[in-house]
C-alpha cells in the first residue's frame, strides 16, 4: 500500500525549476532513498513532502489524504535535518517532548512515558538532562531521531542525517538506523548524495537529476540495470565505463573489466586492447586507468581488479582485456536511455 | 624607510607593545572624560562648594541628607525609575512586534525600515523639540486631529475643552515623557532584536514547523529564548539611556507641571548649575551611579549565563 503518493510535482524558485515533474509512490514501511548530486532538487522534494515549501504544481497525499495545501503540522510527518536542529536552549528531554507538547493532546504523564520509551529505543536515557551542546555528533543524531519518531509519524523524512558524522561513525550509524527502521517499521524517506549510503540502506532508491527522478528501483536494479548513462556513471565508484560506438554507447562496470586469460565461455565476451597509463592501489582493490583501442584517447577506461589477483599487466603496453557479454550494457547515443543489446 | 636601530624596528610586531599602545588613547580618554569628573563629583558631593565659593570644605554626608528630605528628590527618584520601567516594557513589546514584522518579506520593507530608524538618526534635543510642538497647549496638531475625529471638544469623550494640554496635566505630562522616550529608543531596540531574529538558524524554525508548533509556541518557546541574550543587551542600553537622560524632560516639561515629571538628572542640573549649588548637584547625580552600576552588572551577567546555557 502506498503511504505517500506524489504526482506531477513541480516547484519553481522564480524561473528556475528545482523539482520538475516528479511522480513517486512510497510503500508502507519501506525505506526509500532519494539519491542525487547536490542541486538536483532532492532536498526541495523532501521539503515539499514535509510542507515547508508549497509546490508550484502537482499533488502530495499522505496516508490517503491530500495534504498539498496543508501546513507541516497537519501532515503527520517528522523530519531530521542535516544539522539535527536541536533546540539549543532546551534539555534533551524537552527537545524530545516538544512535538508532543505542540500536539496538545497528551497529559504530562503521557508525554513523560512516551519520551522515556523513545529514549529507550535509541539508548539515550542517560542523556535526557543534558543540553545539546554537551552531546557528541552521534548522540545529537540519536536525539534528533528520537524527537522525530516520538510522535509516531506516518512518514519519517531524513535529510542527509549522517553527513555530519565522521567516516567511522557513519558506518555504525547507518547500521543502527537501518535496524531501528526495520524494528519500528516506520516509512522512511532518506535523502543523500552518498551512493554508498543509498546502496547500503535503501529498500528502493530513486535517483534524481535536475529536478527529475531518472530511475527508481532496488539497489541491485539501479546498479546492474541502470536505466540511462547518468545513473550508470553516478552509481559505483568509479562509475560505469562508457565507450562511444558510433550510433550507440557501450557500457561496462570497472569490476567486470578483466585481463583475458585465453579462456572462452559459451556466452562469449568482448575483447579489448587496453593500454594502462596509471595504477592506483586501494588496498583491497587495484584501479587501472587507461585507454582502449577503438575509442578516443580522451575516454578513460577504468578497471577494478581485486588485489588478490596477480596482475599480469604492463604499464604503457597493450594488454588483452575482456568483458563478459552479460555485463555489457547498451545505451541510445542521443537520449542516453538503455537499449537492447546489439552486436558489438 | 628602514629604522636605524634594529632593536626598535619590530617593536610594533610585538603584541605586548602594540596592544597597550593601541589601547592608550581610549584609556586616556576615559580617564580624562569619565574618571576625573567622577572623582571630582564625589569630592564635590562631600563638600560645600558652590558656584560662588569654589573652596572645597569637607561637610560629610550633609548634602545627601538635605537632598533626600526634599520632595523633588523623592518624586524625581520615583519618576526616574517609573519612566524607565514603563518605557522599557513598552519598548520591549513594540520592538519585538516590529522586529517580527521586519523579518517578513513585504513590499515597501526598505521604506518601513528607513522610517523606523529616523527617530534614532535625529538628535534627541531636536526630536524632543518636535514633540514639544506636537504636544503644545494651543497649537497641538494632535488636539486638532482629536477634535476632527469627534473625540475632543464639548460633549465628547475627552472633555469640553478644545485642548488636551498634554504637558500641563500631571498624568498626561508623565505619559508624554514616557511616549517620547519610547519613540526615540524603539529604533535601537528593534534593530538589535532584528539582528537577533535573523541570526536564528532557519533549520531550527523549519524544525519547529515540522514539530507542529503554532506561531505562538514558536515565538515563546523557540524564538524568544534564543534571542534572550541579545534582548538583555538591548534592555541594558535602553535602561541606561532612559535612566540617565536629561534632554527629554528638560526640553519637554522642565520637570513640570510643578515638579511632577522631575527626574534626577534634570534636578541635578537645576540644583547644581542653574541653582549654583555644585555640591548638592553632585550628590544628586551620584545617586544614579549605584543603580546604573547594579543594572549593568545584573544584565551583563544574565546575558552571559544565557549564552553559556
Amino acid at each position: 500500500m502506498a503511504i505517500v503518493e506524489i504526482s506531477g510535482l513541480k516547484k519553481e524558485f522564480g524561473e528556475v525549476p528545482a523539482v520538475n515533474g516528479v511522480d513517486l509512490s512510497i510503500r508502507q514501511g519501506e525505506l526509500l532513498v532519494i539519491l542525487g548530486p547536490s542541486g538536483c532538487g532532492k532536498t526541495t522534494l523532501m521539503r515539499l513532502i514535509a510542507g515547508l515549501e508549497q509546490p508550484t504544481e502537482g499533488q502530495i497525499s499522505i496516508a490517503g489524504q491530500d495534504v498539498t495545501d496543508r501546513p507541516p503540522r497537519a501532515r503527520e510527518v517528522a523530519m531530521v535535518f542535516q544539522s539535527y536542529a536541536l533546540y539549543p536552549h532546551m534539555t534533551v528531554f524537552k527537545n524530545i517532548a516538544f512535538p508532543l507538547k505542540a500536539q496538545g493532546r497528551f497529559t504530562k504523564g503521557e508525554i513523560e512515558e512516551k519520551v522515556r520509551w523513545a529514549a529507550g529505543v535509541l539508548g539515550i536515557e542517560k542523556l535526557l538532562d543534558r543540553k545539546p551542546r554537551q552531546l557528541s555528533g552521534g548522540e545529537r543524531q540519536r536525539v534528533a531521531l528520537c524527537r522525530a519518531m516520538v510522535k509516531e509519524p506516518s512518514v519519517l523524512l531524513l535529510d542527509e542525517p549522517l553527513s555530519n558524522l565522521d567516516a567511522k561513525l557513519r558506518a555504525s550509524a547507518r547500521d543502527e538506523l537501518q535496524r531501528f527502521q526495520r524494528r519500528l517499521g516506520i516509512t522512511t524517506i532518506f535523502v543523500t548524495h552518498d551512493q554508498i549510503e543509498a546502496m547500503g540502506l535503501g529498500d528502493r532508491i530513486a535517483v534524481m537529476l535536475a529536478g527529475q527522478v531518472r530511475q527508481i528501483g532496488t539497489p541491485e536494479q539501479i546498479y546492474h540495470n541502470s536505466g540511462d548513462t547518468f545513473v550508470a556513471t553516478f552509481l559505483g565508484s568509479p562509475g560505469m565505463n562508457l565507450l562511444d560506438r558510433g550510433d550507440y554507447t557501450l557500457g561496462f562496470r570497472p569490476e567486470h573489466f578483466h585481463p583475458s586469460r585465453g579462456q572462452r565461455d559459451t556466452n562469449g565476451e568482448a575483447e579489448f586492447s587496453y593500454r594502462v597509463s596509471r595504477v592506483e592501489n586501494l588496498g583491497a582493490d587495484t584501479l587501472l586507468y587507461g585507454t582502449v583501442d577503438g575509442a578516443s584517447e580522451e575516454t578513460t577506461v577504468i578497471a577494478r581488479i581485486p588485489s588478490t589477483m596477480n596482475l599480469p599487466v604492463e604499464i604503457g603496453a597493450s594488454n588483452h582485456f575482456m568483458v563478459q557479454s552479460e555485463h555489457l550494457r547498451f545505451f541510445d547515443k542521443r537520449t542516453g536511455k538503455r537499449t537492447d543489446p546489439r552486436p558489438w | 624607510m628602514v629604522s636605524p636601530n634594529p632593536r626598535f624596528r619590530y617593536l610594533t610586531d610585538r603584541e605586548r607593545v602594540l596592544g597597550p599602545l593601541m589601547l592608550a588613547p581610549a584609556v586616556l580618554y576615559i580617564i580624562g572624560l569619565v574618571g576625573f569628573p567622577f572623582l571630582l563629583s564625589i569630592a564635590f558631593s562631600l563638600s560645600d562648594v558652590t558656584v560662588g565659593d569654589t573652596s572645597l570644605d569637607f561637610v560629610g554626608l550633609q548634602n545627601f541628607r538635605s537632598i533626600v528630605r526634599a520632595p523633588e528628590f523623592r518624586r524625581g527618584l520615583v519618576n526616574t525609575v517609573g519612566f524607565t520601567l514603563v518605557a522599557q516594557l513598552i519598548i520591549l513589546v513594540l520592538a519585538n512586534i516590529l522586529a517580527l514584522v521586519l523579518s517578513q518579506n513585504f513590499r515597501g520593507k526598505w521604506l518601513a525600515r528607513t522610517l523606523l530608524i529616523l527617530p534614532w538618526a535625529t538628535p534627541v534635543a531636536l526630536g524632543t523639540l518636535g514633540w514639544l510642538w506636537l504636544l503644545d497647549s494651543k497649537f497641538s496638531p494632535i488636539d486638532w486631529v482629536l477634535v476632527q475625529l469627534g473625540l475632543l471638544g464639548p460633549n465628547t469623550l475627552l472633555g469640553p475643552g478644545n485642548h488636551m494640554n498634554f504637558l500641563a496635566r500631571e498624568q498626561l505630562a508623565m505619559a508624554s515623557v514616557v511616549a517620547v522616550q519610547v519613540w526615540r529608543l524603539l529604533p535601537l531596540a528593534t534593530v538589535i532584536l532584528s539582528a537577533g531574529l535573523s541570526s536564528i538558524d532557519q533549520e531550527l524554525l523549519d524544525q519547529a514547523q515540522v514539530d507542529g508548533a503554532s506561531f505562538w509556541r514558536t515565538l515563546f518557546q523557540v524564538k524568544l529564548p534564543l534571542i534572550a541574550p541579545i534582548m538583555s543587551i538591548s534592555l541594558l542600553f535602553s535602561f541606561i539611556f532612559i535612566f540617565s537622560d536629561l534632554v527629554v524632560v528638560f526640553v519637554l516639561t522642565r520637570g513640570g507641571p510643578v515638579y511632577y515629571t522631575m527626574v534626577l538628572p534634570v534636578w541635578a542640573y537645576f540644583k547644581g548649575i542653574t541653582g549654583g549649588s555644585l555640591a548638592e548637584g553632585a550628590a544628586i547625580a551620584l545617586f544614579l551611579f549605584p543603580v546604573l552600576m547594579a543594572a549593568a552588572i545584573l544584565i551583563l551577567r544574565t546575558a552571559r549565563r544565557m549564552e553559556v546555557a
